[in-house]
């Protein structure tokens, strides 16, 4: 893959949605983590995150980086054990709160308490950065360790209706993009494979972005050069 | 069992994680488990493993990363179905 060809991944995992006692199960998060990234559990257990919310995060990593790669490899498929966590750091004398807010957005992650983390994909490297409250997990995927110019946001919604989903995390999305880059006329529309394509005035704009929703959560990354 | 015996069967495996029931009743080969029956990606493990529970079979990976339209998914139970079969013998 080209290194230099910009993209983006991200993944959202409601932790009000998820079932506990399923995922606990080897029978589940075996069909997600290899016994390597089992390992990793430990450098999450002095943060005090519990097991089953320590396989979604892998999941939402593993998935905001097919996205990342999916984007320039269209024919790709999500197989979750051929994404390999590599590493994972918390930040230091991190603990879990609840989300600061219905509705944040952000560029670059700043002093931000997030999870770093590297995947592997055949020959690819990826790093993502992701936030762990209560009430959700949110994964961002870039191809090298800085996310100044990656921009994200994360909305808690009133229905978890799909269709609701989906035209509220692109209205949410073309917001941001009128604000922070005076973009007008913005839809957002899909490729023939499946990624958001974003559109002003029915003209391709070069910005690859990610949406992604569950239950009644919603978040965007777009990537800027 | 037929490929509209399974058909039949996955339409129950889906029903828990999809809202649109109108479309659940008319699936084909064709129908995109994401993109038209809008299941969450998050759940595509629990149909995995509802399935391997409803079927007595053991979906390993690379069948698992097939299982993208309902076409693909009765092709990966029938075939781990025959393999059953075929052990049994």
């Amino acid at each position: 893959m080209n290194k230099k060809m910009l993209s983006t991944g991200n993944d959202i995992v409601s932790l009000n949605a998820i079932n506990k006692t399923r995922t606990n199960q080897p029978g589940f998060y075996s069909k997600i983590l290899s016994d390597t990234e089992k390992a990793l559990y430990k450098e999450l257990l002095p943060a005090g995150i519990a097991f089953e919310n320590f396989v979604w995060l892998l999941w939402s990593i593993k998935e905001s980086a097919y996205k990342y790669l999916q984007r320039n490899t269209p024919g790709l498929v999500f197989s979750p054990t051929r994404f390999v966590v590599q590493r994972i750091e918390p930040p230091f004398g991190y603990a879990t709160t609840n989300i600061e807010s219905s509705e944040t957005e952000g560029t670059g992650f700043g002093n931000r308490p997030v999870l770093k983390s590297v995947i592997t994909f055949g020959s690819d490297t990826l790093y993502s950065k992701s936030f762990i409250y209560r009430e959700l997990i949110v994964s961002v995927v870039n191809s090298n360790e800085d996310f100044e110019n990656t921009s994200w946001g994360i909305k808690f919604i009133s229905s978890s209706d799909p269709e609701y989903q989906s035209t509220a995390v692109r209205i949410f999305l073309v917001a941001r993009l009128n604000k922070l880059l005076k973009l007008d006329g913005v839809t957002i529309s899909k490729s023939p494979h499946g990624f958001p394509l974003i559109l002003s005035h029915d003209e391709h704009i070069e910005i690859p972005v990610s949406l992604s929703h569950h239950d009644q959560w919603v978040a965007y990354s777009f990537q800027l050069a | 069992m037929t490929r509209t015996e399974i058909l039949n069967e996955l339409k129950k495996v889906f029903a828990p994680y999809t809202t649109n029931k109108e479309l659940l009743s008319k699936i084909n080969d064709d129908t995109d488990l994401i993109r038209d029956l809008k299941i969450n990606s998050a759940n595509l493990v629990d149909i995995i493993i509802d399935a391997e529970n409803k079927y007595n079979i053991e979906i390993d990976f690379d069948a698992a990363d097939k299982m993208i339209n309902v076409g693909s998914c009765i092709d990966v139970i029938r075939e781990k179905l025959e393999q059953k079969n075929v052990e049994y013998r």
